[in-house]
């Protein structure tokens, strides 16, 4: 556990802060005890560093009180949805106030006859998608982590998950933001004119703003969905068999990929009954009316078939299809049967270079004692390359070299080092091979002119 | 004869300069050419004193900094078929046509994206992605001759915004020049990217008030296997819009496009339709599925019998491509045959929630009653989004304020809404609206986002955030 070192005037400052927001939001509202903060001090990258005070806000009242107060203080703050980002977004780096939005968590509204939804930051995704799904309407940002995950921090975020190809990401569905700014002043964005606010804070980590209300988009609930599962014997067929499907005019829910080594993991995992043979495997949900899957089920067999496919094998049942995605699931926590540690990266390329990017990690993993397991969306080029690493002396460093290897490979390929975790502190350090310096310097007017005092989020995105 | 016809308002020495960065030939001076140049159909006209037609990135930053140094407006002027206003110069100053950046990088089919010039035309756009059995998805009724430079300039939702969404959804990545002639990148030309704050989508929907975007990389689909198209008849403007509830909110058909049309539009094309339409018709939906065969042939029978339960005089199904372009090309002979019609007052898109444009139509009809006005209604119901267009009787002069009349039905409208983000952008016809729905501290942030990228005020100015010197584009006949 990090405790991040305060002068005697930041502890001032912090004392100060603690009293007026005890004063002003409430004491049963704002945590100070070790043992309180220590459950706020990491995210889904085990980091861990202890905050000074949690404050626990159940209206946008309490969001700008307590905003004004650290503005004032200039007391860093940091928004907080489940805790489960993958770069760090949610861990407060320099100490001060982690925000936590869970308790914000009501459905305000459900318009099934406008399609639309608005809700506060801290409902779990999972339970929106289940709440509309009682109106036989869709939100189709789909994360792995949508049963844990805040659609707060989905937004915050930009998420994107296993549904991208087809529907698109969490900045496609979001129509519009109440945002409570640093200085503690409300304002809406969306669905009105002017620049579009709404973006802009979409996908900003909580460097700009916290989100205090979110109307979303929905669409008519496909009726049904029927799940594919292909094994290959190397993964360039997998890759010829996902673009042949597209081909064929078919998006697929989703279309994802694990290659050889995913695989092995799960073998040791849960055990699998894939032979040796297997090398690759794509699980693709078609969805739609019935007789539009039994149409493109078979062009979507006969893809895999002509790709040297094998097993090729559509679940019947609803439990034959959760046994498959329970695979998919198991991946992340099967992974560390591999290695005690994991740097998980998840690379977006032009969709013509998978292949590329693939090999090209391969070449720079070669013979080096650590492994490397590749998996995830190959229909919108959204691969999950897994870095992992025992303990042993170097093995960290050597992780480290490799990822950022990793990272130059994707951005020479017109990649982007993220498609949808985020960049938070762990992959601030590669913004400026992606960005150039121009559009980096942008990016800090935005947040200048927004947080002119720096305490949104602080460390994270940027570096300089 | 350049001595006769440049116009006194830019300095010689700044046409010179002009001149040698860009090419003598790219700058136009002449009255006819500065005439001609910006023909908006809202005709809210204004002559600008050059009109620059640059052929590369690099023009358009050699002119950016030029203008920028001596502080001459710029307004880009895409293709020139917008509806509210947004092309037009409003100050005097370089009118900038990028009809000569018409490029469209090679594709790869399997990226599912392809990167172009503004002055693309959609039509030639589609043709070309087309080639590779794809197609860009947010097309529009007047996507034959606009351009994609105007049409992410003004985040326009299209036809087809119900199924596939708006084009902001679809701009992946952008080469913007910003007002000083500099020249960025924003996004990646990747399905997916989250790294950074998201220029590319604050840029789209800008409406030409912070850079020339002078690249746009979009995203792309497999073009569906088929496209049916079907069209219904009603006797009167609610059991057409009944049938749309029951269509889209009832049923959740998941249609490509959704049109509705009144009496007034019918009336208009019922000339160019031989005979097609009864005279009883007064109300149409224009519906458009798409998807494998399958899906078609299924959305097809729904909608039929949906459209019959709702009281629909006739339904004809599209059954061919060249049946469908004939109903479409029908239906985007509307706009222009309004206008046709003697005496219009006012022309202007609106937008409610869908389940409110039943009801915000009917207050507007009361309203025209209530005045001896004819209000003429058509759009993408399905979207909410409705062009009204106000229509004086018999060719007299309203002795009402049309601009009075035209609040009264904003405020009608905005008052059963919760959005008036049309389909058209935000033009000058329209920002003296903004105040109804942003918030001082809101407009406060827009301006001073605008500065922050345009201290000098250049782009395109007095669009968006008031300030306009074109008093609206309505004209008493």
């Amino acid at each position: 556990m990090k405790l991040f070192t305060k002068n005697k005037k930041e502890v001032n400052k912090h004392q100060k802060a603690l009293n007026e927001l005890i004063r002003v939001v409430g004491k049963e509202r704002v945590l100070s005890s070790v043992e309180d903060r220590i459950c706020y001090s990491y995210d889904g990258t085990k980091q861990k560093v202890l905050p000074d005070i949690v404050v626990r806000p159940g209206d946008t009242t309490d969001v700008s009180n307590t905003l004004k107060i650290a503005n004032q203080y200039e007391v860093p703050i940091y928004a907080r949805g489940a805790g489960s980002g993958l770069t760090g977004g949610a861990v407060p780096l320099k100490g001060g106030i982690v925000f936590d939005l869970k308790n914000m968590n009501r459905i305000i509204e459900i318009c099934p006859e406008d399609f639309v939804a608005t809700v506060e930051p801290g409902v779990v995704t999972k339970q929106l998608q289940d709440e509309v799904a009682k109106f036989d309407l869709f939100y189709p940002p789909d994360p792995s982590s949508a049963a844990f995950s805040t659609i707060g921090g989905n937004v915050a975020e930009c998420a994107g998950g296993i549904t991208g190809l087809k529907y698109g990401v969490t900045r496609d569905y979001i129509l519009a933001l109440e945002i409570v700014l640093p200085d503690g002043s409300v304002i809406n964005t969306g669905g009105k004119t002017g620049y579009d606010l709404t973006r802009l804070f979409t996908g900003s980590e909580g460097t700009l703003g916290i989100f205090t209300k979110i109307t979303v988009k929905l669409i008519p609930k496909p009726e049904k969905i029927r799940t594919l599962a292909a094994h290959f014997r190397n993964k360039d067929d997998a890759i010829d068999a996902a673009d042949r499907i597209i081909d064929n005019n078919i998006l697929p829910r989703t279309l994802e990929f694990l290659d050889q080594m995913t695989i092995n993991a799960l073998r040791g995992h849960t055990g699998t009954d894939m032979g040796e043979d297997v090398k690759a495997l794509l699980l693709i949900d078609l969805d739609g009316t019935e007789e539009s899957i039994n149409y493109e089920m078979p062009v979507v067999e006969n893809a895999c078939k002509e790709c040297n496919g094998f097993r090729i094998k559509v679940a019947e049942t609803a439990q034959e299809r959760e046994a498959i995605w329970a695979a998919r699931r198991s991946i992340s926590p099967a992974l560390y049967n591999i290695a005690s540690h994991k740097i998980n990266e998840d690379i977006c390329v032009p969709r013509s270079k998978i292949k590329e990017i693939l090999q090209r990690v391969d070449r720079i993993k070669e013979d080096q004692p650590i492994y490397i397991a590749n998996f995830g969306h190959i229909g919108d080029g959204n691969i999950h390359v897994n870095i992992m690493y025992n303990d042993d002396p170097g093995q960290e460093e050597l992780a480290e070299i490799i990822v950022n290897k990793v990272m130059k490979e994707v951005v020479a390929l017109g990649g982007s080092i993220s498609g949808e975790h985020g960049i938070g502190n762990k992959k601030s350090q590669f913004m400026e091979l992606e960005i150039p310096p121009h559009e980096y310097d942008i990016m800090k007017r935005f947040k200048s002119y927004f947080d002119p005092k720096g305490i949104m989020n602080p460390g994270k995105m940027f570096i300089r | 004869m350049e001595q006769q016809t440049h116009n006194n308002k830019i300095d010689q020495k700044v046409f010179e300069e002009l001149c040698d960065a860009i090419g003598r030939e790219n700058v136009l001076d002449n009255i006819e050419e500065r005439v001609c140049s910006p023909f908006d159909t809202s005709e809210g006209k204004s002559i600008p004193d050059l009109v620059i037609t640059p052929h590369s990135t690099e023009q358009v930053s050699s002119l950016l900094s030029i203008a920028n140094k001596h502080s001459i407006p710029i307004c880009p002027q895409w293709a020139w078929t917008g509806l509210s206003g947004g092309d037009v110069p409003v100050k005097s100053g370089i009118s900038l046509d990028l009809k000569n950046m018409n490029r469209i990088e090679p594709l790869n089919a399997r990226d599912l994206t392809v990167t172009v010039e503004p002055g693309v035309v959609i039509k030639d756009l589609q043709d070309e992605v087309a080639k590779s059995r794809l197609f860009y998805p947010p097309e529009l009724g007047s996507a034959g001759f606009s351009t994609i430079g105007g049409r992410v300039a003004e985040s326009t939702g299209g036809m087809i915004g119900m199924k596939y969404g708006v084009t902001r959804e679809y701009v992946l990545a952008m080469e913007i020049v910003l007002p000083d002639g500099s020249v960025i990148n924003t996004g990646r030309k990747t399905l997916k990217s989250v790294a950074g704050y998201d220029l590319t989508r604050f840029f789209v929907g800008s409406e030409g008030t912070l850079g020339v975007l002078t690249k746009i990389t979009l995203k792309l689909l497999p073009m569906p296997e088929k496209i049916g198209t079907v069209i219904s008849f009603f006797s009167d403007i609610d059991s057409a819009l009944n049938a749309t509830d029951s269509i889209l909110i009832k049923n959740h058909l998941h249609v490509r496009s959704l049109e509705f049309a009144d009496k007034i539009c019918i009336d208009a094309i019922r000339e160019s339709t031989e005979g097609e339409i009864p005279e009883e018709v007064g109300a149409l939906l224009l519906i458009d599925v798409d998807g494998n065969e399958k899906n078609v042939a299924n959305d097809i029978s729904r909608i039929d019998a949906l459209c019959r339960e709702n009281s629909a005089l006739n339904t004809s199904i599209a059954n061919t491509d060249e049946k469908r372009n004939t109903l479409w090309d029908i239906w985007k002979s509307i706009s222009p045959s309004l206008f046709k019609v003697n005496s219009m007052e006012f022309n202007e898109d609106c937008s409610a929630p869908r389940s409110k444009v039943k009801e915000a139509l009917k207050k507007v009809y009361e309203l025209g009653k209530a005045h001896s006005l004819q209000v003429a209604a058509f759009g993408n119901v399905g979207e909410g989004h409705v062009h009204l267009s106000v229509i004086c009787n018999n060719g007299k002069v309203v002795d009402v304020p049309v601009n009075n009349l035209i609040s009264q039905i904003f405020k009608d409208v905005v008052s059963v809404s919760r959005s008036n983000r049309s389909a058209q952008g935000v033009g000058d016809t329209k920002s003296e609206y903004i105040g109804l729905e942003l918030a001082p501290h809101e407009i406060e942030i827009m301006r001073d986002l605008k500065r922050m990228f345009d201290p000098k005020s250049i782009m395109n100015p007095g669009k968006t955030f008031g300030n306009s010197s074109v008093h609206r584009n309505t004209h008493y006949k």
